[in-house]
């Protein structure tokens, strides 16, 4: 699903409310939008609000007969309707106002696991592990602090003799062993129209 | 940003371990969309770093693994040979009081872990809480049971720290928790205790710079209940 190309046969699929063409888009945004989410809000149920905004929106863009001009900027279009939710929920957030009634309407494909995204998240459990087991334990106790326990990373850094650099130098290699996997394992889900 | 200042200044690195100025990541995000290439990257970074956490968690110290990087040293080559004899005397002694007296309480110990089993658990109520009574929790002592927490998270701290402070006042464990873990309810599984009366589990959070604050306290009372009689 990784190599579909974001084009106007696309935006018309998602348009259309082809389930397939749906759940490659959220599946594809979900976790960047998350992420970005993650970075600006304090609690998981903002963050889901926000990503569930987000979608929203643009599906909602994607209906108008002039939404989305430039198919092939999807990813900078949907960053930007990202943007504004975050505008506006700050904006909101001292105001404390709720919008329970103005619920997303768009069908966006649920999120929640089927048992096969379990079996699957399984497997990449298991490629996580065997990646974190070959690593010196050193290497292990130094993620673990940072990213489990969430320490002070220069303190971290400081505690162990290394610096900043070198953590940043072991996470890009223990991602690098794991996009491999990582990627056939999202080869392997639905691709739009197959 | 465009893809290869994105790559020389490892922004997909950065942006993970949240290295990046506020300008910088609204740069690279921009570009993050918009890059299949980045945007593969950084979504593996976060899967692995998401599972990553479960795992290390999860793991606990493999005894094994540091028994093989202990390496003995030269300087201790005589004791080997002068207390070889009767170290090894004494260790067959204690090989045969594990499998005849230690292995088969452990197995049993162990059968009953694995067996499915309902615990108590202790609704907790902040001891904020205006009129709110500390709920009581009946278990048999010594009987695990769960602590189910809704904390929420607040900015100025990077983690937390959850204490079980016994009715002296003494603190019986102390587990760190981290941020993350608290986006949804955190359920503790605490080992049993050995007295009854009031428990407080004391929540502390922790800042960027390793201070402690207490950011509240839940307290609740065990009171024991008979152990059932075994079964014939």
């Amino acid at each position: 699903m990784q190599f579909h190309a974001f084009d106007r046969h696309y935006l018309e699929q998602l348009a259309s409310g082809d389930f397939r063409t749906q759940e490659h888009f959220v599946s594809y945004f979900s976790e960047l939008i998350r992420l970005k989410l993650s970075k600006r809000l304090h609690s998981h149920s903002e963050v889901e609000d926000a990503r569930q905004e987000t979608f929203a929106r643009v599906f909602a863009a994607l209906r108008k007969p002039d939404g989305i001009r430039e198919p092939e900027r999807l990813g900078a279009y949907v960053n930007s309707v990202c943007n504004n939710v975050l505008l506006e929920y700050y904006r909101s957030a001292s105001q404390e106002t709720t919008s329970d009634d103005e619920e997303a309407e768009a069908n966006i494909p649920d999120p929640a696991l089927s048992v096969v995204d379990v079996i699957a998240n399984r497997q990449v459990q298991r490629n996580v592990r065997e990646i974190l087991d070959q690593l010196p334990e050193k290497d292990r106790r130094l993620i673990k602090e940072v990213f489990l326990e969430e320490r002070d990373k220069d303190e971290i850094c400081r505690d162990m003799g290394v610096d900043r650099e070198y953590l940043r130098v072991l996470l890009h290699r223990a991602k690098k062993s794991f996009k491999s996997i990582y990627l056939k394992r999202i080869a392997k889900e639905a691709m739009p129209g197959c | 940003m465009d893809h290869s200042e994105a790559n020389r200044l490892m922004a997909s690195e950065k942006y993970l371990l949240d290295e990046l100025s506020p300008t910088e990541m609204e740069a690279f995000e921009e570009h993050l969309f918009d890059c299949r290439d980045c945007a593969l990257d950084v979504r593996a970074g976060a899967v692995f770093l998401e599972q990553g956490k479960v795992e290390l968690a999860s793991s606990t110290v493999d005894a094994g693994r540091i028994a093989a990087e202990v390496r003995s040293s030269p300087g201790f080559q005589w004791w080997r040979t002068a207390f070889a004899i009767p170290a090894m005397a004494i260790l067959l002694i204690v090989v045969g009081y594990q499998n005849l007296v230690t292995y088969p309480a452990l197995k049993g110990a162990l059968a009953e872990n694995r067996a499915p089993r309902i615990l108590p658990a202790a609704a907790l109520v902040s001891s904020a809480t205006r009129g709110a009574e500390p709920t009581t929790i009946e278990v048999r002592a010594g009987e695990p049971f769960l602590l189910p927490l809704d904390i929420p998270v607040q900015k100025a701290y990077q983690s937390y720290v959850v204490e079980l402070q016994n009715p002296a006042g003494v603190v019986q464990w102390s587990l760190p928790v981290s941020s993350e873990l608290l986006k949804n309810t955190l359920t503790i599984g605490a080992p049993g205790v050995d007295k009854d009366g009031r428990y407080e589990v004391i929540v502390l959070g922790r800042n960027g710079r390793g201070e402690n604050s207490e950011v509240g306290r839940y307290p609740f009372d065990v009171r024991f209940v008979p152990a059932a009689n075994p079964e014939p």
